[in-house]
């Protein structure tokens, strides 16, 4: 077994999830946030095209906004929207803040 | 090492066109770790295979040590193959019929290597992963965290450069999955240059890149930093 699953209540947009994990003596301690991003392209990019292009102008869109995403966090997982999804959940994890070796 | 440029396959039936990549452009340095993550049918092992010419892509460029390998028939593949990559799969291929000893050595074989180059080569890659006590056994006879050190130990034999594993802990527990991963970290350490394929964050971790696919497309990638 190497994952939990945990429920977690009432977990909106911006909110974080703190985690801490003791096994023993050791403890280890996450943070977790969900973002929702624009998936539909119908709303404000005006697209006429065919599946293809609108394919490519969500890819398009989903990079952009993950590009633009706070770099203290990183992404973990890109979660497949349902079809017809008007968003795209990404979980992000807080980057562990790595001790410099001299 | 390895480079892609616009790299795009496509399967077609009689009656359904999937864009499996759709125009992949990226680069593997020499001593890299990374690790493809995305949902299933993203394109993850489609590119594995792609890069570990196993398939040709529908289009774009392939560069193995600068060398555009993209048009490559079957023979010139798998002469290139041979001894520059290793394979490790999620469900090990093993072959049952072959001992451990046989299995691991089968590589060499295709190399034509000596007879006593083979016997100390097979031991000693046995002995690095500690299942030499197992060499006459069966892969049916071992646990599946065994087949799978096999298995790595049939990838890296042949000293290969590269090291292409498609989910090599999805079979595993997570004590054994730990173990392999530490297997490949150490090769890594060692040189050899590593891709691996995976659904689990825990061992992208230990990747030092990490590459995230969506639909046929590298949506943004990972670099470990410190902040």
């Amino acid at each position: 077994m190497k994952d939990l699953s945990i429920p977690v209540p009432h977990f909106g947009e911006k909110e974080v999830a703190d985690i801490e994990l003791r096994i023993g003596d050791e403890k280890i301690q996450y943070s977790f946030r969900v973002e929702s991003f624009p998936w539909d392209v119908d709303d404000d990019l005006n697209i006429d095209g065919d599946e293809i292009t609108r394919s490519l102008a969500r890819i398009h869109r989903l990079k952009k906004a993950i590009e633009s995403y706070d770099p203290e966090w990183e992404l973990i997982q890109i979660l497949t929207p349902d079809d017809n999804a008007r968003f795209i959940q990404v979980l992000y994890r807080k980057r562990k803040k790595l001790a410099r070796s001299s | 090492m390895i480079k892609t440029e616009e790299l795009t396959k496509i399967f077609r039936t009689d009656e359904v066109e999937t864009t499996a990549l759709n125009k992949v452009t990226m680069e593997i340095n020499k001593g890299d770790f990374v690790a493809v993550m995305g949902p299933s049918g993203c394109g993850k092992s489609t590119l594995l295979n792609i890069v570990g010419l196993l398939d040709n892509p529908t289009s774009g460029g392939l560069f193995f040590e600068d060398l555009e390998v993209s048009k490559f028939r079957e023979r010139q593949r798998t002469n290139l193959r041979k001894g520059n990559i290793g394979f490790v799969f999620q469900s090990f291929n093993l072959i049952d019929e072959l001992t451990v000893y046989e299995n691991v050595e089968l590589p060499l074989l295709y190399m034509r290597v000596s007879s006593a180059e083979r016997k100390q080569k097979v031991n000693a890659v046995l002995d690095r992963m500690k299942i030499a006590h197992r060499k006459k056994h069966f892969p049916q006879q071992l646990s599946g965290g065994q087949q799978q050190r096999v298995a790595i130990s049939r990838a890296v034999v042949t000293n290969p450069k590269l090291i292409l594993a498609d989910e090599p802990t999805g079979n595993l527990d997570s004590a054994n999955g730990e173990e392999v991963m530490n297997l490949l970290s150490e090769l890594n350490k060692d040189g050899t240059t590593i891709v691996m394929v995976t659904h689990s964050p825990t061992d992208a971790d230990k990747a030092h890149r990490i590459i995230h696919l969506f639909d046929g497309h590298i949506v943004t990638e990972n670099i470990k930093h410190v902040l």
